[in-house]
């Protein structure tokens, strides 16, 4: 219980930081429309005036909670600030999440499911760009057969070859490690953890605002501590977001 | 002719003359002599239109007006959310007990998030071993019930909460659809999740959470292959960061 009330309290206290600066947009529309939530179907319940400021307390997805001159909090849509300027006049530019930010972001998040050698896979990815061809890839992955589970991660390099079209090729070329705990009825093999590389391609398709899709292939070479080295091949299906 | 080598050599020697160490000193002397009086006439403005051209024009204004820079605070984004449930996990056959675990969620859109979360809860027994007298069908350990899961989540219907006339807080049911492991009686399956959820948002920082899921997984622990389906009720607090 104690350590439940600590984490709860670790949690908390980044929650209820101290006065910060925040940013300041002044309106140069007609109006800025305030909305009660961050959804496009939340009521509208205040308008900002031309010429008027807001402060910009977060972000939350593409909505921005902000405080006017008056002390009214409320909703605005991404769309809505775009149009805002800063206070030397300048417009204000946010990243959006659209196609142009597809081609070229940071991070990439994602879920698979799929197949490794024959058995259950379940994994995810993070991604570090280097540019917007290159990226850097980690990966953690847990299979489960009827002969086998275990555990996969990987960490390598992905070369996206059409980054700025909606569908683009991949190539991947990386090294890692499988942990394999055999099943068996009468003699059961003892647990290893083996070196691996791996060789692959895949393919992505850009849905819609942060989402897309991605399938692949990974050719596994596991090396054993055996004469011979074996080879897992991996097929996954999944979806990820950028940011 | 005479006279014409005698112009060409002079004209030669007097191209040469400048480059001639001891002719140098004219030229540089002469320019020189007239740099103090450029130096004098530069900071006044005592000489407008000065002749000379080798002296910066007179400055009339000097700008001392630093020109004012924007910082443009880096905005908060509050995307993540974190935090903790409790709640009951009925496991097919074993009865129903509590269950407590965590959860972690990235919000993309306002439709959409990302869930990640970790259970755990243990099995009870069986009817057979109850009514069996002694018999266990699982090891202490065994009976230990761990998931995890990936999910994504849809805000399904997206509302309003309101408590009295003066408190609003944003709502939302959300479906969740997933895949995962669990990792019981001796072995770890391949699960699918899938259940729904009602969200409160009272403060901009937490969230509080009624979550219903079901877990599937195949089973071949009684004896026949079958798909189990173990479902979950509980109540989670998180956190936005």
């Amino acid at each position: 219980m104690v350590v439940i009330a600590t984490l709860l309290a670790a949690l908390l206290l980044p929650a209820v930081s101290a006065a910060r600066e925040y940013l300041q947009l002044f309106v140069t529309e007609p109006y800025l429309q305030l909305h009660t939530g961050p959804g496009r179907g939340y009521p509208v319940f205040h308008a900002v005036p031309r010429d008027e400021s807001v402060d910009v307390l977060f972000r939350r997805t593409d909505w921005f909670k902000v405080r006017t001159e008056h002390g009214v909090e409320g909703w605005a849509s991404q769309a809505d600030m775009l149009k805002t300027v800063l206070a030397d006049g300048s417009p204000f530019k946010f990243e959006l999440g659209d196609q142009a930010g597809f081609s070229s972001h940071r991070y990439e998040l994602g879920v698979f499911a799929g197949e490794y050698g024959g058995a259950n896979l379940i994994s995810a990815y993070w991604s570090l760009s280097l540019n917007p061809q290159m990226a850097l890839e980690l990966t953690g992955g847990q299979f489960l057969g009827r002969f086998a589970n275990g555990e996969t991660g990987d960490l390598g390099l992905t070369h996206v070859i059409a980054a700025d079209s909606r569908w683009s090729p991949l190539l991947m070329l990386g090294v890692g490690i499988a942990h394999i705990e055999p099943k068996g009825t009468l003699v059961t093999p003892s647990n290893r953890t083996e070196q691996t590389a791996y060789v692959g391609g895949g393919i992505r398709y850009y849905l819609t605002r942060r989402f897309f899709m991605r399938a692949e292939y990974k050719a596994h070479y596991i090396f054993t501590k055996r004469n011979e080295n074996e080879a897992a091949d991996e097929w996954k299906l999944g979806f990820g977001f950028f940011f | 002719m005479e006279t014409g080598i005698r112009v060409l050599l002079l004209t030669a020697a007097l191209a040469l003359l400048p480059g001639c160490a001891t002719v140098r000193g004219w030229f540089h002397g002469k320019h020189g002599g007239s740099n103090p009086e450029a130096q004098a006439s530069t900071p006044g403005s005592a000489a407008p239109g000065a002749a000379d051209e080798g002296t910066p024009p007179p400055r009339v204004i000097e700008p001392q007006v630093e020109r004012r820079t924007i910082k443009v605070p880096h905005i908060a984004s509050r995307n993540v959310e974190l935090g903790l449930f409790y709640g009951a996990l009925s496991i097919e056959d074993f009865g129903t007990n509590a269950d407590y675990g965590v959860t972690a969620a990235y919000h993309i859109t306002e439709d959409f998030f990302f869930q990640g979360e970790a259970g755990r809860s243990r099995a009870g027994k069986t009817s057979f071993e109850t009514l069996g007298g002694n018999i266990q069908l699982l090891t202490e350990a065994e009976r230990r019930f761990t998931y995890y899961d990936l999910s994504l989540g849809y805000n399904f219907l997206p509302g309003e909460a309101f408590i009295g006339r003066g408190i609003a807080m944003t709502s939302a049911f959300y479906l969740l659809g997933g895949f995962g492991a669990t990792d019981f009686a001796g072995d770890t399956k391949f699960t699918v999740n899938f259940g729904g959820g009602y969200r409160v948002v009272p403060t901009d920082w937490l969230a509080l959470h009624v979550t219903v899921q079901d877990h599937v997984f195949q089973s071949s622990l009684l004896g026949v292959t079958k798909l189990t389906n173990n479902l979950e009720a509980r109540m989670g607090a998180t956190v936005f960061f």
